[in-house]
């Protein structure tokens, strides 16, 4: 499944397994969801096609392998890749780096330039890319940055400045219902609730529990007033058109919640 | 180099190392020797996939480990899964992840962190980590032995004379500079870290579990009797990776 957000600018979308069960069983079915539908948190990949060249952040999980190879093929349309951007050697954004390269082999794999366990990921090679660092691919242009919520130490985040959208990967995730699966937050039939994004976050980023908020929230405010975008593509949730920021500061609320409660529940 | 080093209770240290420019970093698996089988935690990475596999063999007698309990999937922990069960038959594989199929391990028998399960004829807990960077990390507490796991929590960087040391082997503990390195460069967000609420999270896992060593993956091997002094000197290098990092203006 894929989605054009603006002309060459795709959202290749993994739903993954369905949720509902694992909120269930935690006594904490989501208020929000269809009980007749699935639940997903998603795996997502973006593939921008510029006016001379191409680039696809992340590769979906290793169970999209067939699904990312097809997206691709189809919406290339007979032409090469030229960038695979991969934000963390997590296995559901990286799990298909090889694959893809085994298809595109004239493409060149970029890599975040921060932590210092390359080798580690078979990224020794890779083009390493941070805070600074642009790649013009003709109408797009798309800049990197370092990860500031984040997992992994390899991780960088990216942004796309014609759309003014942020890549921030496994920052501002969510769950959805069946029904909504490559909806723009903006086409929901209710608002997004605080709690998705505190089901997310509480279980992926759940070092929230152990942080002092004040010093996150200040985090935020640097991140909204650095980037100031437009829209916001999220590694595992849906595209924010519009209100980004608003979106961004309601992360402060978030981490307080977060921090306020035991252990969630996990991810991945 | 010996095969494996001993801890206590069967536990042994297969410990491998990936130099930096200026230290080295274990990348390490442990095998636990029961009464009828070995369980390997981790399978390390596919950097030293040769010569784990080698180590193991010698210490298991060529018979290999019946089962694999998975930290989490992060490659360095879980590169040599396929090398492992390709060599040795019918190899058990325990992992904490939620979506195994996402993780690439599909025939993966979960644990649920917080609950506790028998493995082969050993007890295991899976506890919440509160020093991990992947969602889906359990520490791993073996009851019989009293071996506390604790995938990426509790590391060092080491000098190369220093890789086969356990913490006992060490005049004044492991030195404070090298978990500073360590946690500074591999848990990002320890720059938003509360250390307070961090120490307190620590001491109730240690009230909980009695433990005879705490075996990181990423490490020295800590045992009881250097634990507290050990957990000191990481609580305050949260508090300075915390304090060095200001929140800069946009």
């Amino acid at each position: 499944m894929a989605r054009e957000i603006e002309p060459g600018f795709y959202w290749i979308y993994e739903g993954g397994p369905d949720r509902s069960e694992m909120f269930a069983a935690e006594g904490s079915s989501p208020a929000w969801a269809n009980p007749d539908e699935a639940v997903y948190i998603p795996q997502c990949a973006y593939l921008l096609c510029g006016e001379e060249e191409s680039l696809l952040l992340d590769t979906l999980s290793p169970a999209g392998s067939d699904h990312i190879l097809d997206e691709l093929e189809a919406l290339l349309d007979g032409d090469g890749l030229d960038y695979l951007v991969v934000s963390h050697p997590d296995v559901p954004h990286a799990g298909n780096t090889l694959a893809i390269l085994d298809a595109y082999p004239d493409a060149t794999l970029v890599a975040p330039r921060y932590g210092d366990d390359h080798e580690l990921y078979r990224l020794d090679d890779a083009l390493r890319v941070g805070e600074g660092d642009e790649i013009d691919l003709g109408g797009y242009v798309v800049a990197f940055h370092e990860a500031t919520f984040l997992d992994a130490p390899v991780s960088l985040w990216m942004s796309e400045r014609t759309t003014d959208t942020l890549f921030p990967i496994d920052w501002l995730g969510f769950p959805h219902g069946e029904s909504e699966a490559l909806q723009f937050v903006d086409e929901l039939d209710a608002p997004l609730g605080d709690d998705r994004l505190v089901q997310f976050h509480g279980r992926v980023l759940f070092w929230h529990q152990y942080v002092d908020v004040s010093k996150v929230k200040r985090e935020i405010d640097r991140l909204i007033a650095t980037h100031e975008p437009e829209q916001l593509a999220p590694a595992h949730g849906l595209v924010v058109r519009r209100e980004a920021t608003e979106q961004m500061t309601r992360m402060k609320g978030v981490v307080e919640e977060i921090e306020r409660r035991d252990r969630i529940g996990t991810l991945g | 180099m010996p095969a494996t080093i001993p801890l206590t209770g069967g536990v042994r240290w297969i410990n491998e190392c990936f130099a930096h420019e200026d230290a080295h970093e274990h990348v390490s698996v442990y095998l636990i020797e029961t009464e009828t089988a070995a369980i390997l935690i981790d399978s390390g990475s596919f950097y030293h996939r040769e010569a784990i596999a080698e180590r193991i063999d010698q210490a298991t007698g060529g018979d290999g480990p019946e089962a694999i309990v998975l930290s989490h999937s992060d490659y360095p922990h879980a590169g040599n899964i396929s090398t492992i069960r390709d060599r040795w038959d019918d190899v058990e594989l325990v992992a904490s992840s939620g979506s195994p199929e996402l993780q690439g391990l599909s025939d993966a028998q979960r644990c649920t962190i917080g609950d506790s399960r028998t493995v082969l004829d050993r007890r295991f807990s899976f506890v919440d980590p509160p020093l991990a960077d992947r969602s889906h990390t359990a520490w791993i507490y073996d009851h019989g032995s009293g071996v506390l796991f604790t995938a990426d929590g509790f590391g060092s960087y080491h000098e190369p004379a220093d890789c086969d040391r356990t913490s006992r082997q060490f005049e004044d503990n492991v030195p404070r500079e090298t978990i500073y390195q360590y946690h500074a460069n591999n848990l990002a967000w320890l720059r938003y870290v509360d250390p307070e609420k961090l120490e307190a999270a620590l001491a109730s896992i240690f009230e909980t579990y009695d433990i005879s060593y705490v075996a990181p993956i990423h490490g020295h091997p800590i045992s009881g009797r250097e634990l507290p002094e050990f957990t000191n000197r990481l609580v305050d290098v949260a508090g300075c990776i915390a304090s060095e990092y200001e929140v800069p203006e946009p």
